[in-house]
């Protein structure tokens, strides 16, 4: 069957970020038609679902099957908070759409084998919204494919982000808490960059997993009982030892927006990638210190991944980050938070 | 002035005579070696005397009027040349690993107390510039509690013949013992604390280190001692409660290292702290006060180093004690 001109898009929820749909408004292989949810969402999601839609030019329709049935379409863009992730890519899955979905890719590595297995049965394509297309991260990885570095030993990653979550945890301040602050962890949330760089540069995935975790600065995430710190390292296939360093680490602890470091050592060889994420800063007078001073310039990236896709569907090959990829990377996460609570190393889950 | 011996005239000697030389507070009188030719070079460079033979003929005759004593051999010699000076009741500043073992590092530290000498165990990466600065912030309170430490340090591959001491893990103590220590030190003296347990994975010239802390605190370390060619790498990033440091020897740019130089400036600050922590013993010497680096600190980084390797050989966690660790 011959490729469409272009794809019909619908924009399943965008409760948690909107920069997903909007990565494909005024793409030329892809149509955004609407925008849809469960009629049962929460009033503060359709808010933000009729802002996508009214940012996107096209009708917002709360009610999926129906949404489906009218536009004729090909794929579901899914940005749901994370514990709807995976009914609303199962259902998109069923009615035979390809799917993109936010991350985390759902809570439990259940829920990610339940999106293995509709999206395999319905022979439909699945994209994990990443990072991998930066600049950098593709470096890395065609240096480390063309053998530049000779044969992958370690490697690391850290993922900082400045940005606060509330209060800090010694503050006496009252903390308004609003609707759609979900305070998840930073590893269970964010881990998915990290771990998806370290899958991306190396073609190889962990199989055992000892990790640390701490609240160590948010009273929020301390009450929920949610990391915003954590520390893990890696036994990886083929015996390269990984590791990783993530967290929310607070406004002022860094002069960007946060920071990518990649270190991978091979027999041959080494290479870092040292980095703010892809930002511009901005200084103005009459900046406030709440204002950012550095933006994020991550359209080109997103663009790149959605091309990306264009080819995966046009050859019905493999997407940036699969469903199986996605669900090896929610079963490392579950494996370091098991290994945080025990204290002892724990086995990654491989699907049964 | 305080008067030093170096003991041990080969690989790193001409950078600690430097640093002496660049110290207003010590000199660098007598260069001794077993080696005739090792000892005549470094004395003639660092205008000292040459002394051909042991310590303790050295401080018998003790024309030179030492008072303290630099360690500079081969790991497994450290502990005994140690003892030796003690005995003869002089300062002592050991490189490391003090000893091969904590329970023999942990003999020269009582003796040492017990003749009521100064000892010092060269962890040098207290003295390096950029994490003077950061442990500087964090002792004023500016970064808060410490939560996590992540470093990487990457080394040339240990140069010297393939049979050469260095490359003998019974000489050397493995890497562990002999570059770990560094890290282990690092982690201790910027959090502030023993850890609970430690976790560790090894490949024989890298290794990683993951240690967990009582107050939640967590450290994650990396080694590497293969590097091609070019200069070596250095990384630090502490997040404290209420801010962050970084210590890196380059800022900001992308380094690929193929066998070439890297394509990048990187600063070496090894020189300037080496001189730091001979000011540091000098005054410790003439204050009659414990050094910054005691020899309990090098016990403990002995201990955990042991731990370290213990988890990586058993693919275990170590759950440190009061007196060891319990693999789990």
């Amino acid at each position: 069957m011959s490729s469409p001109e272009r794809y019909r898009v619908l924009a399943l929820s965008a409760a948690k970020h909107d920069y997903v749909p909007l990565a494909f408004k005024d793409h030329p292989r892809f149509q955004v038609t609407g925008v849809s949810d469960e009629p049962s969402a929460a009033g503060w999601v359709h808010e933000c679902n009729e802002q996508l839609a009214a940012d996107l030019g096209v009708p917002y329709e709360p009610g999926i099957d129906a949404a489906i049935a009218r536009h004729r379409l090909h794929v579901a863009v899914v940005s749901s908070e994370a514990a709807r992730h995976a009914r609303l890519s199962v259902r998109a899955a069923q009615a035979g759409l390809h799917v993109v979905q936010d991350k985390p890719m759902a809570p439990t590595v259940a829920d990610c084998d339940a999106i293995v297995e509709a999206v395999e049965r319905a022979g439909v394509r699945f994209l994990l919204w990443n990072r991998n297309t930066q600049p950098a991260i593709e470096e890395a990885r065609q240096l480390v494919y063309a053998g530049e570095i000779g044969e992958p030993r370690a490697i690391h990653v850290d993922f900082f982000f400045s940005k606060d979550a509330g209060v800090l945890l010694d503050s006496d301040e009252p903390e308004e808490v609003p609707d759609n602050w979900l305070s998840e962890g930073e590893l269970t949330v964010e881990g998915i960059y990290p771990l998806a760089h370290m899958r991306h540069i190396l073609g190889l995935d962990a199989l055992r997993a000892f990790g640390r975790t701490s609240a160590h600065f948010f009273r929020r995430h301390a009450e929920r009982g949610v990391e915003d710190i954590a520390t893990v390292s890696l036994e990886m296939e083929r015996g390269v030892i990984g590791s990783l360093c993530i967290g929310r680490i607070g406004q002022p602890s860094h002069p960007n927006v946060g920071e990518l470091r990649v270190h991978v050592i091979g027999s041959a060889g080494a290479l870092v990638i040292a980095e703010p994420r892809p930002e511009v800063a901005v200084y103005t007078r009459g900046q406030t210190p709440e204002d950012p001073r550095n933006r994020r310039s991550d359209e080109e990236t997103d663009r790149r991944q959605v091309d990306l896709l264009v080819n995966a569907l046009d050859t019905g090959g493999d997407t940036l980050l699969t469903a199986r990829q996605g669900r090896h990377i929610v079963a490392t996460v579950a494996a370091a938070l098991q290994s945080a609570r025990t204290g002892r190393p724990c086995q990654v889950s491989r699907p049964g | 002035m305080i008067r030093l011996a170096l003991v041990g005239c080969g690989r790193n000697a001409a950078a600690l005579a430097a640093a002496a030389a660049a110290s207003d507070l010590c000199e660098l009188r007598v260069a001794a070696d077993i080696d005739p030719k090792a000892a005549s070079n470094l004395a003639r460079a660092a205008d000292a005397r040459a002394h051909v033979g042991d310590l303790e003929s050295l401080l018998e005759s003790d024309a030179d009027d030492i008072q303290a004593v630099i360690v500079n051999t081969p790991n497994d010699s450290h502990a005994d040349i140690a003892l030796a000076a003690i005995a003869a009741r002089r300062h002592v500043l050991v490189e490391k690993p003090l000893a091969l073992s904590a329970d023999a590092a942990d003999e020269v530290r009582r003796r040492a107390d017990r003749a009521d000498v100064r000892l010092m165990v060269a962890h040098t990466l207290r003295f390096m510039p950029a994490n003077v600065q950061v442990h500087r912030a964090l002792a004023a309170g500016e970064l808060g509690k410490p939560g996590m430490l992540r470093s990487h340090r990457w080394l040339r591959r240990f140069p010297g013949p393939p049979g050469g001491w260095k490359h003998n893990p019974a000489r050397s103590g493995g890497l562990y013992v002999h570059e770990a220590v560094h890290e282990i030190d690092q982690a201790l003296w910027l959090i502030g604390e023993r850890p609970t347990h430690v976790h560790a994975q090894a490949q024989p010239d890298l290794l990683q280190i993951h240690l967990g802390f009582e107050s939640g605190a967590m450290a994650l370390c990396g080694v590497a001692t293969g590097l091609p060619l070019g200069s070596g790498y250095y990384s630090l990033a502490l997040i404290g409660s209420l801010g962050a440091a970084y210590a890196d020897d380059h800022h900001n740019v992308h380094l690929v290292y193929r066998g070439q130089r890297p394509q990048a400036v990187v600063t070496d600050q090894r020189a300037s702290g080496v001189r730091a922590q001979f000011d540091e013993f000098a005054r410790a010497i003439t204050e009659g006060r414990e050094p910054s680096v005691s020899g309990a600190d090098a016990v403990a980084a002995l201990q955990i180093a042991e731990a370290a390797a213990a988890s990586s050989a058993s693919g275990q966690t170590a759950h440190l004690t009061e007196t060891g660790y319990v693999l789990a």
